[in-house]
């Protein structure tokens, strides 16, 4: 029997499952996070630090800063990234994908359009990461795990989040949609 | 009965949708949009819009990675 | 607004001359289709890779084996449903489909009770209450930070996660939004100081129990968790009569 036609490969590994199951399952997820490491998931908090170990790979030095000078900051600049719980955690996300992709015979390198992808994916990269760490985190940290975890700050980070959407989609529709 | 096509290949997502949404507001009834995407939120995005509307949908795979929606607007 | 969106879209396309074509190829075009690869079985082997990574990163330390396949499971998961948190604040606004922002609702509401659970057997046990490190502080930085935030998600098509996502599925445009993700970051980071100074600093951090106590903040979560499911419900069969 060929496995493309099996109908537990089918349900299982090929046909998309529906958004509400993604939302119990990456709950019953949370809960792992929450109940076998004390804290929540998270995305962003080691991007500044990649940033700053390839800086040091090239001799700068950024130990003088005020976010690598506290106590949690310079411990993760000692880290390497296999040591590193958070970085590991999302070369996880990108191999999770991966092996999704590749059980459904999916996957496709998909080359950049054009210039105006170029634009929207600087632009947009540079928007998150600044946003990402004076508000600390993005839409995982900030937004699911701090709701989540009965914060405040969750339910402002979405508010003020939904007016950006809105001014982006805006942005979208004039300078990066032909 | 005509058959237009909708060449999404490369498009992120929600432009595939919106191009569609506009499409089909151009077509006659009893046309079919073929609307070719290579990104998966569109495979979910786009048909959903479509059954909504009541259009009668199908999803063709064309290719790893690659789709076309059949989209016949029936009313 | 989002039919001033759409409407926008409508005109932007209706400038550029028009691609309409009639298809010379036969409907639904079953024939001559180039074979599709098969990728199960690099798939497989990428299971066993994972899998044997997994134990390694387990002897340096059982927590990174934790952070790993809590990681993969993340990862399959969103890949698997098209779960996008993106589409979940855009697509309101453009397409006026909110099954996303939906799905985001239960999931924040089922996350929500498990975690009032944990933390509410820990804080009886007079033990540390897990998850306090996502209690942040609500400042100016907090309402600038989600606001630039919201704006670059939806122009780079995706937001962290999403990103990572997009990458482990092969699109080049994440990509690259990843190396500029972490250029802003580690930009953010140098102002850190400045920004803890002025606003970060002055910032409550708001715990919902504090203030309602344990029944009180869950039952308040709840409710306006709600109340955001049936506005979103409404919004989107609004769109729908028009």
């Amino acid at each position: 029997m060929k496995l493309s036609s099996n109908k537990y490969y089918q349900t299982w590994f090929k046909n998309p499952w529906t958004y509400v199951t993604g939302a119990i399952l990456l709950s019953i997820f949370q809960l792992v996070t929450i109940a076998t490491t004390d804290g929540a998931w998270g995305v962003t908090g080691p991007f500044a630090v990649w940033g700053a170990w390839v800086v040091q790979a090239f001799g700068g030095s950024v130990d003088h800063w005020y976010f690598f000078s506290t106590e949690s900051g310079r411990a993760a600049l000692d880290r390497t990234f296999l040591t590193d719980p958070a970085s590991v955690r999302n070369l996880g996300v990108i191999i999770g994908a991966l092996l999704a992709t590749l059980l459904a015979s999916q996957f496709k390198f998909k080359k950049i359009k054009n210039l105006r992808q170029v634009g929207a994916a600087v632009f947009g990269g540079l928007l998150m990461g600044y946003g990402s760490r004076i508000a600390f985190g993005c839409n995982i940290g900030a937004l699911y795990s701090g709701i989540s975890n009965l914060s405040v700050s969750g339910w402002v980070f979405a508010l003020f989040m939904f007016a950006g959407a809105f001014v982006g989609s805006k942005l979208l529709v004039k300078y990066f949609m032909q | 009965m005509a058959e237009f096509e909708l060449d999404c290949l490369g498009e992120a997502c929600p432009i595939p949708l919106v191009k569609t949404e506009k499409k089909m507001q151009e077509l006659d009834v009893g046309d079919t949009l073929i609307v070719m995407i290579d990104h998966s939120c569109a495979l979910k995005n786009v048909p959903e819009w479509a059954r909504k509307n009541n259009y009668d949908v199908e999803v063709e795979e064309v290719g790893e990675s690659e789709w076309e929606i059949f989209i016949d607007k029936t009313a | 607004m989002a039919e001033e969106a759409v409407k926008k879209i409508v005109d932007e396309t209706e400038a550029t001359p028009s691609s309409r074509r009639s298809s010379s190829r036969s409907s639904r075009r079953s024939t001559a289709r180039k074979p599709k690869k098969d990728q199960t079985l690099q798939g497989l082997i990428l299971l066993v890779l994972v899998i044997a990574f997994g134990i390694y990163l387990a002897t340096i330390s059982a927590t990174i084996g934790i952070f790993w396949l809590t990681g993969i499971a993340f990862g399959f998961i969103l890949r698997r449903t098209n779960f996008c948190f993106t589409a979940s604040m855009r697509d309101p606004i453009m397409t006026g489909s909110t099954s996303l922002t939906r799905a985001v609702l239960i999931a924040l509401a089922i996350t929500s009770i498990g975690f009032v659970a944990v933390q509410y057997g820990a804080s009886i046990k007079g033990l540390p209450v897990p998850g306090m490190g996502f209690v942040v502080p609500v400042s100016f930085a907090t309402v600038a930070g989600a606001f630039l935030f919201g704006i670059g998600m939806v122009l780079a098509g995706g937001c962290a996660s999403g990103t990572l996502m997009r990458i482990g599925e092969g699109f080049g445009m994440q990509m690259l939004s990843i190396v500029f993700f972490v250029i802003g970051s580690f930009w953010a980071a140098r102002d850190m100081g400045w920004w803890t100074l002025n606003f970060i600093s002055n910032g409550p951090r708001l715990h919902l129990p504090e203030i309602f106590g344990w029944t009180g903040a869950i039952t308040v979560q709840l409710v306006f968790i709600a109340v955001l499911y049936i506005l979103a419900d409404r919004w989107e069969n609004r769109n729908q009569e028009l």
